[in-house]
């Protein structure tokens, strides 16, 4: 397949810059597939896996947050959060997926907390299901 | 004997022998604080840019002006995010992007969501009233909170009580410099320069929910980068400030220990004098 190129960037850094075969992000409307010559499309993210085809193999990462953009053949992910699978720490995940879960069964918690709470569950099962890659 | 008594010289001598510990010490913390806003800025910068650049393309090459982000309006109620310090002692970093803020506020209808504990005062003294005043320090500010001013501004900005958001930071060019700067973060404006694109963008699911969507993202990045530009030049400008400030003791000493040597070479020589002249 024909390589294009993409860039993942975070607010620790830059992530990934290198030719890729296709990409699979999660977009506030759904997955969203992208091979070369793709039209120019811009789509916010959502929280969820992306899935980076480079040379036949599969790489994931858990992806919260930004934009994706491909403008000109050049792919750009700029992400809130970006963490590789390989990078991710399960045991850390599992505990704020607990931490989560103990404040959402609490019943005097306030709707900030429960807000709070909800989006700290979704990133943890995110990471959770993105280390399973590993 | 030499106009000054030796005991007074001796006394000031200490005391700037003290202020320069305290100089040296702050220089210190100062350095090391650097290291690590340094590190951050550097870490930072490639997303500040690559989220600029991409947002700037996006809009250059839009034709679909249906998002209200991208409308400009006629009004003239401007609001500033300012980023300045905490504390002073920081050579002209505060002073320095207060100023430039409050020249840019001329004739507009001015609101500020000031950041850090000087901007707080400053504004406050100018009688220029303040969105909110929750994030009055500086240092303690996260990315999580550069989120959240992000949606209160983006929701400030869609109910129309303001016509344009401004941010005023400071740029960390080196150690040795910074530059205060101010950005429109909105309206998202067309640059009139480059070549117009031919080819339309998809957007999906449609152009006014994208931008409804990405503007937060966007004007959080952008804050968290200027925090993390801001932080690391003020800690650069009190370093700078610092290392001049415990030169200028030393130089001091130096002076005074001069004087009080004279002066102490003027009263032996004046004794012996008068013991000789006794005698």
């Amino acid at each position: 397949m024909t390589p294009f190129r993409l860039t993942i960037i975070s607010p620790d850094g830059p992530k990934f810059e290198g030719d890729v075969e296709e990409i699979i992000v999660r977009t506030t409307s759904g997955d969203l597939g992208i091979m070369a010559g793709h039209a120019n499309c811009v789509a916010p993210l959502g929280m969820g896996q992306a899935t980076v085809i480079i040379d036949g193999k599969k790489r994931y990462g858990a992806c919260i947050g930004g934009l994706f953009s491909m403008v000109d053949g050049k792919a750009t992910i700029v992400a809130t959060t970006f963490e590789w699978a390989e990078d991710i720490d399960a045991q850390r995940a599992e505990a704020a997926y607990q931490r989560a879960q103990q404040v959402l069964d609490s019943k005097d918690a306030s709707d900030t907390e429960i807000a709070l709470a909800q989006a700290r569950l979704r990133r943890a099962l995110v990471r959770k299901s993105v280390a399973g890659h590993k | 004997m030499a106009g000054v008594s030796t005991k007074e010289i001796k006394t000031r001598i200490r005391s700037m022998e003290s202020t320069k510990q305290i100089t040296k010490a702050m220089e210190m913390v100062a350095a090391s604080k650097l290291r690590h806003a340094q590190a951050r800025v550097i870490n930072s910068r490639p997303y500040f840019e690559t989220l600029y650049n991409t947002i700037t393309d996006i809009v250059n090459s839009n034709s679909d002006f249906s998002s209200p982000y991208l409308v400009r309006r006629t009004g003239s109620r401007k609001l500033f995010v300012v980023i300045a310090g905490d504390r002073g002692l920081a050579g002209g970093y505060n002073s320095n992007i207060l100023k430039l803020v409050y020249a840019q506020m001329d004739g507009a209808e001015a609101t500020v969501l000031p950041i850090g504990r000087k901007a707080v005062d400053f504004f406050r003294s100018k009688g220029i009233p303040a969105l909110t005043e929750t994030y009055s320090d500086a240092a303690d500010v996260s990315i999580g909170d550069c989120f959240s001013i992000a949606k209160l501004l983006s929701k400030a900005y869609l109910k129309e009580e303001f016509d344009e958001i401004h941010i005023g930071y400071t740029n960390f060019v080196s150690v040795l410099s910074q530059t205060p700067a101010t950005l429109q973060m909105l309206p998202l404006l067309q640059q009139p320069s480059g070549k117009p694109r031919k080819t339309e963008i998809l957007y999906e699911p449609d152009s006014t929910e994208v931008f409804g969507a990405i503007v937060p993202e966007y004007l959080g990045g952008i804050l968290y980068g200027a925090l993390c530009e801001s932080r690391a030049a003020e800690q650069a400008a009190r370093r700078t400030a610092m290392e001049s400030a415990t030169q200028n003791a030393e130089d001091m000493i130096a002076d005074l220990s001069l004087k009080f040597n004279q002066a102490r070479q003027a009263a032996i020589t004046q004794e012996i004098t008068e013991i000789v002249a006794g005698s």
